[in-house]
């Protein structure tokens, strides 16, 4: 194992050194998306919204309404052609929904949240309804047909340039349309969004051809909203908005400006801390720390992990604790070196003595951060996730480079004086043959 | 060699100077109708914080507070932010904490919106296909509390230049909300204040969401703790280390929340839902200290057998001391520069890591190390009054 190490190291160096530098695509999977580091919606602008299907009287919320209703979403989102929506179904009843840098949030938000059920509603004589108001209470539910009839939906123009909604309807509905049509010229129907009238025309002559127009008060957006919900269909149940964040992206990049700046200053402080205290072993230990944060970077990339505000936060903490395991050696190896032992034994008893501590207390951080992971919200788990892998590769650090680096190092000759290592010159003691220590320990055992 | 053990007592009685009036404030936040102990954010109470550039004024805030309570929201702040825009011009913001008015209402078909069913024969609101007008449903929320009867293809909002203080990115509006009480704000501070130009960040929570949370923050904090006591017991075979270390971590969760319960008295500082990742995050540490002054005392009972065991942690612990201090130290210093430099968002969050960690270092030598020691005096003792009892 030890023979390999340098290698490992080598190998494992070279592959973060190319997902962090190179513009490369992304080996397993899909292979056509580069590797790219992901920013999360507070540190590049978006929307984030959380909803709530409510089950009515007669529909409780299953799993597969849940999972219906999330799909039914996302192609809403996809036609609206924003780059990389995330929906998710958490829990029983709940779905989110996160779209970084997206342009126009109200008109999405109204994309995503309506529940988009579109109602033909005889209206009986005696009846008034008004385009823009709620259609009155005992019409709800004596629909002739619903948008499930429609099977073609498409934006169009009238000779004014107002935007409007040509729709063809499936057999069946054309059949109970052209029937209603030519039983009742003269009367209104109305045409009904999720409660709404959006418009209510009276019959001139029947409509057999199975296709017409809808023509509310339209924008080009809400026009064509409309026909992206038609396309997709109505949502199973309604959904409730329960939570909603919007950053703008002006926002988003000075809170990554600022993360930075603030990440680079207490690193390099750190960095600086190591050299004066520690000399040579802090040279180790920053060359050490270096290439922990190219690996974990890698990770980032690689996983992809969404890295957020408190998921900087989180990577620069991590690097405050990578730094407590070289800690831990140094202080070991010294005090092993004011035991009278020579530098690669001191070094050596330095790093098993220390493992012990560096173990037990990542647990314990990898502890809190699974809990943490496992049971928190998605801001949360964002942070979670950064101080697992950054806990893990500051042990995986420890035990290669922080442990074969200072085994190279002792071996140079001109590495080998005391002050280097911040101790007084009789405390020092070098092997007259640092390579052969263990063979050499091994037969005085015997 | 000093002798951090011998004088136990006075750290205990820091430790209790500090967490006793803490804790005290802890309690003041259930005292019922008041407003003392810790603030939570909008992330447990539920509401809305808006923040928009208006495009030719700077509003003063007692001026949009007039608005917010003549719109019926009179347990609102505002407060005037800035920042350096795009171009280096310095930007200023209007900062909205309010109720949560930001949700979409769906406009649910229920019965109670009424649109009354009214006379005879006439077709007065038919129109031939085609020609259909309505009256633009948008800012017709404003005065009725039901859901808004606007109907989903509502006008987008009106086109306005977007300046150099807030690029939404957008070439058709600028995402300041047209509907529901949101948007009847911003219709009736537009009015006063001209347009809006961009909206900075919206964010409200719903009280399904803000329940959650709590409810959540308590979970995760007890879920942390016994965690921890398992694997610490597990690990030192040893349940007085696990409860010790346990003691620790309540000590610097004590810390942590009465200070912020104090700030949140005198300084109205708020906390939010992050502030519960800290405080796991500050009990993950706190038991890394811990730990490391365990291992060797465990480490030096098997060297130094035969030695009485409060010498051992002494020895121990100042054996540790300059391991704790650095790597302490370190952690201290990138908390300091995000703390300084890292702006707002997560200015609370810092804080709370600053001195739970800070506190966390001081527990575990202090605190959990010398509990350890009178603990084991305390079995010694008995064990002694057991013999005597047997043997006399």
């Amino acid at each position: 194992m030890r023979r390999f190490l340098p290698f490992i190291i080598l190998i494992v160096g070279l592959l973060a050194f190319a997902a962090d530098f190179l513009p490369l695509n992304r080996p397993f999977g899909d292979t056509t998306s580069p590797i790219a580091t992901k920013l999360g919606l507070d540190l590049q602008g978006g929307l984030r919204g959380e909803y709530q299907v409510v089950a009515t009287d007669t529909t409780p919320v299953t799993p597969d309404i849940l999972a219906t209703t999330a799909t039914i979403m996302e192609e809403r989102i996809n036609s609206t052609g924003v780059a990389e929506p995330i929906v998710q179904t958490q829990g029983t009843d709940r779905i989110s929904v996160e779209i970084p840098g997206v342009s126009d949030v109200e008109s999405v938000r109204k994309l995503i949240g309506s529940t988009g059920r579109l109602d033909f509603v005889p209206i009986p004589s005696g009846t008034t309804v008004t385009a823009g108001q709620a259609l009155p209470s005992d019409l709800v539910g004596t629909q002739l047909f619903s948008g499930d009839q429609i099977s073609v939906a498409q934006p169009s123009f009238d000779n004014l340039g107002q935007p409007q909604v040509e729709f063809t309807l499936k057999p069946d509905g054309s059949k109970l349309f052209s029937d209603w049509t030519t039983a009742n010229v003269g009367q209104v129907f109305a045409i009904v969004l999720d409660g709404n009238v959006v418009e209510a025309p009276v019959v001139q002559e029947p409509i057999t051809s199975g296709s017409g127009v809808i023509s509310g008060n339209f924008t080009v957006d809400s026009m064509n909203s409309l026909v992206t919900v038609l396309k997709f269909g109505a949502l199973p149940l309604e959904i409730k908005e329960v939570g909603f964040l919007t950053i703008s992206p002006t926002l988003g990049s000075t809170f990554l400006e600022q993360s930075l700046l603030a990440g680079a200053i207490g690193i390099s402080l750190v960095f600086l801390f190591m050299l004066i205290h520690y000399r040579l072993p802090g040279v180790v230990a920053c060359v050490a720390l270096l290439y922990y944060a190219m690996v974990v970077y890698a990770l980032f990339r690689l996983i992809p992990v969404t890295l957020t505000l408190a998921g900087v936060a989180a990577f620069v903490l991590s690097v405050g604790m990578a730094v407590d395991a070289n800690i831990l050696i140094f202080e070991r190896t010294k005090e092993e070196l004011r035991a009278g032992k020579t530098v690669s034994a001191a070094l050596e008893a330095g790093f098993n003595r220390a493992w012990n501590s560096i173990l037990d207390s990542n647990v314990s951080s990898l502890i809190t951060a699974t809990i943490l992971y496992y049971f928190g919200s998605s801001t949360i788990r964002g942070f979670a996730l950064v101080l697992i892998i950054g806990v893990l590769m500051s042990m995986f650090t420890a035990v290669t480079l922080s442990r074969e680096m200072p085994r190279w190092v002792v071996r140079q000759p001109r590495f080998r004086k005391a002050n280097y290592y911040g101790v007084k010159d009789d405390e020092f003691t070098i092997a007259t043959a640092p390579t052969r220590g263990r063979s050499r320990e091994a037969n005085a055992r015997v | 060699m000093f002798d951090v053990i011998g004088r136990r007592k006075w750290f205990y009685l820091f430790s209790l100077a500090i967490t006793v009036p803490g804790f005290i404030f802890i309690l003041l936040t259930f005292v019922p109708g008041g407003k003392l102990g810790l603030q939570p954010s909008i992330d447990f109470t539920g509401g809305t914080i808006w923040e928009v550039h208006f495009a030719n004024a700077t509003p003063d805030p007692a001026g949009v507070k007039d608005v917010l309570i003549a719109q019926g929201l009179p347990d609102s702040t505002v407060a005037i932010t800035s920042s350096t825009g795009s171009t280096g011009t310095q930007c200023q913001y209007v900062l909205i904490r309010t109720i949560e008015i930001g949700l979409r209402e769906e406009p649910s078909p229920s019965p109670s919106a009424s649109a009354s069913p009214s006379a005879s024969g006439s077709p007065g609101a038919s129109s031939s296909p085609g020609a259909s007008a309505s009256p633009s449903p948008s800012g017709s929320a404003a005065a009725s509390p039901s859901p808004s009867p606007s109907a989903s293809p509502s006008p987008s909002a009106s086109s306005v230049p977007t300046s150099s203080c807030v690029s939404n990115s957008s070439t058709t509006s600028t995402g300041v909300p047209t509907d529901g009480k949101l948007g009847a704000l911003a219709t009736a501070l537009q009015a006063k204040y001209g347009p809006i130009d961009g909206v900075l960040q919206q964010s409200s929570v719903g009280p399904v969401v803000s329940q959650e949370v709590t409810t959540q923050a308590g979970f995760l904090i007890i879920a942390g703790s016994f965690g921890i006591l398992l694997w610490v017991t597990f690990r030192f075979h040893d349940y007085r280390m696990g409860a010790t270390a346990i003691i620790a971590l309540v000590h610097d969760v004590i810390v942590v929340v009465g200070t912020f319960a104090i700030l949140g008295t005198f300084f109205g500082l708020q906390i939010d839902a992050l502030f519960v990742t800290a405080m796991l995050t500050v009990i993950g540490f706190s038991v890394h200290d811990t730990i490391v002054v365990f291992d060797r005392i465990r480490e030096n009972r098997i060297r130094h057998k035969g030695e009485p065991f409060s010498a051992i942690v002494n020895h121990s612990i100042l054996q540790t001391l300059g391991r704790s201090i650095n790597t302490s130290l370190t952690v201290l210093i990138t908390l300091s520069a995000l703390l300084l430099f890292g702006g707002d968002a997560i200015r609370v969050f810092v804080l709370a890591l600053l001195i739970g960690i800070t506190s966390g270092t001081y527990s575990s030598i202090f605190n959990a190390s010398c509990l350890l020691v009178d603990w084991h005096q305390w079995d010694d003792r008995r064990r002694a009054a057991e013999i005597a009892a047997q043997t006399g």
